[in-house]
């Protein structure tokens, strides 16, 4: 049984991350980002009223399905479809998940997951074993009409299918056809439920051989069967005497006079059921993975959606991006969404049209925006990659399943060879990991040595990259570096460079906006001057 | 000659008074009866620890293992087997029973099973084309005993009665703690309920009563309701417990244990020769040189299965004359496992089953003895030179005439010059008996201790790496240099692989 929120023709698992995720996440610092994923927003009178804590579970789904790339233009359009249908049925995601979620939870209570327990115990085993086939059909019921109920507002493809499979699959003759099973053999769970005043007492017709020297043997069943009465009626005088009269019969044996033969009738019972039961753990094993898919699946969803109120609440814009050829990068007022969170500021934001260009140069001097402007568009890449909006006013790319960042952490960047050594290592781990349509984010790579150095190691590095057709968009101020980018920037017509540098006015104001500009081949040291000695 | 063995021409004495013979843990014969033992379900092992009585005995084996390979035969021995051993199952079961009426039913089904087995090898048996000395008798003795009276009518009455037996269909409602029980053919309608609702589910309904012998009192109390409505049966049954208790025909019963000796070993080869390993039918011509071609270590064979390693196999062959081989060369040339080998070949032989190699011609022997230094590694101390001789002392004054003797590095405890000595009394004394065999040592000197002996080397490749060949050679001085080299790891493939 499939669910297929996520994808339309697989589910989820087995399909590899992004192999850099760890890195990633720390680099772009998307924690912040599935932690308000997780975090629903509470109003009140339509205002805000409070922020509730972390769902872990829902951070966690939206951790892992975010590291999980998309791989062509379809799959990222049927999430947006599916996401636009979430968001315009909130409540009847929010219901269905809840729905998920606590039969979820009965179940763990009914001993889930305690798979080797003691055969001693086998009747507590099978007594749950009921509960939980009874728990399996009543929430496929609910589950079949709810998306019933809702099919006419679910525009989505997603919803319709998963309703048709669950017709076939849980068809209503199947579905009494358990209800049925379930009434037959409920007559072994009455001492859990006993609230109601009714006796319960089981029928069973059995046939049998004595084949094996006269052990009995090949069972078959005739006839299983709960008969209730309630308590305190009493019988019939005609009734008594049929009973006296049946018990009085020469092939009959009276169980109760015996323990023993009390206790081996309790057992054929016991068998019997066993039998019916597990002729319905094929069904049961059918719906293993369905309900735990169908909570992670839905778990996306109302991440999204929680996601969607916090960027209202920061006043931020969104997009659904546009799929275009891996050579364009295309946004309007692209803003970077974990410092809006961290820092409730709204940050600025970036516009830039660059077409058939392999690599991005991004230079300038420090605290000017440089590297906030590569996080937002890491950021951007990674949520338009797993089928979210972005926050952007538009924002057009290509799809890099290969996605790496190699960023200098602050605390690495003293000047150390064995820091260089990590530095190069870590490059060395992106080389072996890279895919088809790679895309490498670089801030301030190889600035743990000298400036000559690094800025051969860069060059070295880089220029191979985009020969191999990597995507490069590197932030760095390792000026010969770019110099010497700049200066062969006519010979790489193949490849195609971009500068950018931060904006600068007139008075040297900086406005933290990134700009397209040949990069500035000085470290800004005049700026300094001045503003000291004047 | 009226039929007694399967195993020999006359009874043997009872195979587990022998225990393990003394050579098999020296020729790892335990690791191959333990492998033989593991695909076979019935125990086989004690009849892999003694030889038949004499040469006739090994030939009367022979005869009936060439017989058991043709695919007809061992179809039928198969067949016959599972029916013999569904007889002893029955029997087995008779020892849980409690109500006096199961132990008839049990003993019918015995009987019954008893007779299956029997008919059917006689009548496959005449079908057969079965050759041998052996089977041929056991043909014989069938038929005079299955066509007696006696027998015909104990087996019509048993096929009779197990016939109402197996036909009884009962029928039980579980209602207000009581069971009603009667008679009813019930097509078990809840089953194709379930079938219908659920699809294939593959649920089994276990019988509720226990699994052992015995009937449950429920399940006694079953049987004792549905028995009042067939007294006549049951009280058939009883007499027919009474008048055969004492059924069974003591050869026969016997010969079905004892063939599991030729289709364990059937089953093995079998096994391994889908693995690519040879066997052959082992030729026996005393006038023609002893000699064996493709000759391997069967021992070491089955443990490298699973692994990339060849086998190697060997030549060799004994011109008339010739006594001894006495085996030099370096440490892990093969030496030991070719000394093994040629053992093996001889218990093979003599225990009337096909040898490992392509091809071998192998003379009768009346015993097997060997002689293998427990460690391999040199150790110094009077205590291993004492514990050898002690070991030594009985091969060399027990019925030795004409034995077939493997040595595998004796006295490398002691001085050379002592050692040499030892070892040359050693070989002239079995020369002396009539013995044939080999020798293995690292004195050169012991090649020329006797005019019958044959020197046999095993062999190196032109970077001095050992090949495992073993041939006739003289002794090699620079083997000890070598020997150095080897011991340290440092050879050309050795270094190669610890620098790869």
């Amino acid at each position: 049984m499939r669910v297929h929120f996520l994808y339309e023709d697989k589910e989820w698992g087995n399909i590899p991350r992004y192999a850099d995720a760890k890195n990633i996440i720390q680099d772009l610092g998307l924690k912040t980002l599935f932690s308000i994923a997780a975090k629903e927003v509470i109003y009140k009178d339509g205002r805000v009223d409070s922020i509730d804590k972390e769902d872990v579970f829902l951070a966690r789904t939206m951790e892992a399905v975010m590291m999980v790339p998309l791989s062509s233009e379809a799959e990222i359009l049927y999430r947006h479809e599916m996401l636009q249908s979430a968001l315009d049925n909130k409540e009847f995601i929010y219901e269905m998940y809840t729905t998920v979620e606590e039969m979820l939870k009965t179940w763990e209570a009914l001993g889930r997951r305690l798979s080797g327990r003691s055969t001693k115990d086998s009747t507590a085993k099978l007594v749950s074993d009921i509960h939980v086939l009874s728990l399996f059909v009543n929430t496929l019921s609910k589950i079949k009409r709810m998306l019933k109920e809702n099919l006419p507002g679910l525009n989505a493809r997603g919803f319709a299918d998963l309703y048709d499979s669950l017709c076939g699959e849980f068809s209503e003759e199947k579905e009494e056809a358990l209800q049925k099973i379930l009434q037959d053999i409920s007559f072994y769970i009455r001492d859990t439920e006993n609230e109601e005043k009714t006796e319960v007492k089981p029928r069973i017709v059995l046939g049998c051989n004595l084949a094996q020297g006269l052990k009995c043997g090949g069972f078959v069943v005739e006839e299983v069967h709960t008969k209730s009465r309630a308590f305190g009626v009493r019988s019939s005088m005609a009734e008594l005497v049929q009973g006296y009269i049946q018990s009085q019969k020469p092939e009959v044996i009276q169980l109760r006079k015996d323990m023993n033969l009390l206790r081996q009738g309790l057992h054929l019972e016991y068998e019997v059921v066993r039998y019916v039961v597990s002729a319905c753990a094929p069904f049961v094993q059918t719906y293993n993975d369905f309900f735990d898919q169908l909570h992670f699946q839905l778990g996306f969803y109302k991440a999204a959606i929680i996601l969607q109120q916090h960027i209202k609440r920061f006043y931020l814009p969104q997009c659904y991006p546009v799929v275009v050829g891996r050579d364009t990068l295309r946004f309007e007022n692209l803003k970077e969404f974990v410092m809006a969170v961290e820092q409730r500021v709204t940050p600025v934001g970036n516009t830039c049209d660059i077409a058939r260009k392999k690599l991005l140069v991004i230079t300038g001097a420090n605290q000017g925006g440089k590297s906030t402007f590569l996080r937002s568009i890491g950021i951007a890449q990674i949520m338009m990659q797993c089928g979210l909006p972005v926050i952007a006013e538009s924002y057009e790319s290509g799809i890099f399943p290969s996605f790496f960042t190699h960023f200098t952490r602050r605390e690495d960047s003293a000047m150390n060879s064995g820091r260089l050594d990590e530095e190069l290592k870590r490059m060395s781990q992106i080389v072996d990991n890279l895919g088809a349509h790679s895309m490498v984010l670089l801030n301030e790579s190889f600035a743990t040595t000298t400036e000559k150095e690094g800025s051969m190691i860069a060059y070295d590095i880089i220029k191979a990259l985009t020969e191999a057709d990597v995507k490069v968009l590197t932030v760095t101020h390792l000026l010969s570096f770019a110099q010497r980018i700049y200066e062969e920037a006519g010979e790489m017509e193949n490849i195609g460079v971009e500068f950018f540098s931060a904006e600068r006015e007139e008075s040297g104001r900086r406005t933290f906006k990134m700009i397209q500009h040949p990069p500035e081949l000085t470290s800004f040291g005049m700026d300094l001057y001045s503003s000291i000695i004047g | 000659m009226e039929f007694e063995s399967i195993l020999d021409k006359k009874l043997l004495p009872d195979a587990e008074d022998t225990g393990m013979p003394a050579f098999f843990l020296d020729l790892n014969l335990d690791q191959i009866v333990e492998k033989i033992q593991s695909l076979v379900q019935v125990p086989v092992k004690k009849y892999y620890y003694s030889f038949p009585a004499d040469k006739a005995g090994e030939a009367y084996r022979r005869a009936i293992y060439k017989d058991v390979k043709k695919e007809s035969v061992q179809e039928l021995l198969f067949a016959f087997s599972e029916l013999a051993e569904k007889r002893r199952q029955a029997q087995e079961r008779k020892q849980s029973v409690t109500l006096g009426m199961q132990m008839g039913a049990r003993h019918l089904l015995e009987v019954a099973a008893y007779c299956d087995a029997y008919t059917y090898l006689y009548e496959g048996l005449v079908e057969a084309p079965v050759e041998s000395e052996g089977l041929l008798s056991l043909r014989a003795f069938l038929k005079n005993y299955l066509f007696t009276q006696e027998f015909q009518e104990m087996q019509k009455e048993a096929l009779r009665l197990r016939e109402e037996l197996l036909g009884f269909k009962v029928k039980l409602v579980y209602e207000n703690e009581q069971l009603y029980v009667s008679e009813d053919t019930l097509p078990g309608s809840y089953e194709s309920f379930l079938q219908k609702a659920l699809g294939e589910h593959g649920a089994e309904l276990k019988s509720p009563f226990s699994t052992l012998g015995n009937l449950d009192d429920l399940e006694q109390e079953i049987v004792l309701k549905f028995a009042r409505r067939h007294g006549k049966h049951f009280e058939e049954v009883r007499s027919f417990y009474h008048k055969y208790r004492e059924y069974e025909n003591e050869i026969l019963i016997r010969f079905s244990e004892e063939i599991a000796f030729y289709l364990s070993y059937l089953v093995f080869q079998k096994k391994m020769e889908l693995q690519g390993l040879s066997f052959a039918a082992p030729a026996v011509e005393e006038g023609k040189d002893m000699c064996a071609g493709g000759l391997y270590d069967l021992a070491l064979a089955c443990n490298s299965l699973h692994t990339d390693k060849a086998v190697v196999s060997n030549d060799f062959y004994l011109a008339k004359g010739e006594r001894f081989m006495v085996l030099t060369g370096p440490n892990q040339g093969g030496k030991t496992t070719f000394a093994r080998s040629l053992g093996q070949l001889i218990y093979f032989t003599k225990m009337g089953l096909d040898v490992p190699a392509d091809v071998a011609n192998v003379h009768f022997f009346p015993e097997l003895l060997t002689h293998f230094s427990v460690e391999e590694s040199v150790e110094t101390g009077r205590g291993k030179l004492m514990d050898e001789l002690v070991r030594l002392k009985p091969m060399m004054s027990g019925e030795s005439q004409g034995a077939f003797v493997v040595i595998n590095e004796l006295f490398t405890t002691a001085a050379n010059y002592d050692a040499c000595i030892m070892g040359k009394k050693v070989l002239e004394h079995f020369i002396a008996q009539g013995c044939r065999g080999i020798y293995v040592t690292h004195l050169k000197e012991l090649t020329q201790a006797h005019e019958s002996i044959v020197s046999m080397r095993a062999m190196m490749d032109e970077h001095k790496v050992q090949n495992f060949k073993i041939c006739r050679r003289e002794a090699d001085e620079s083997v000890c240099a070598m020997n150095q080299v080897n011991k340290y790891h440092l050879t050309y493939q050795q270094l190669k692989e610890r620098l790869g």
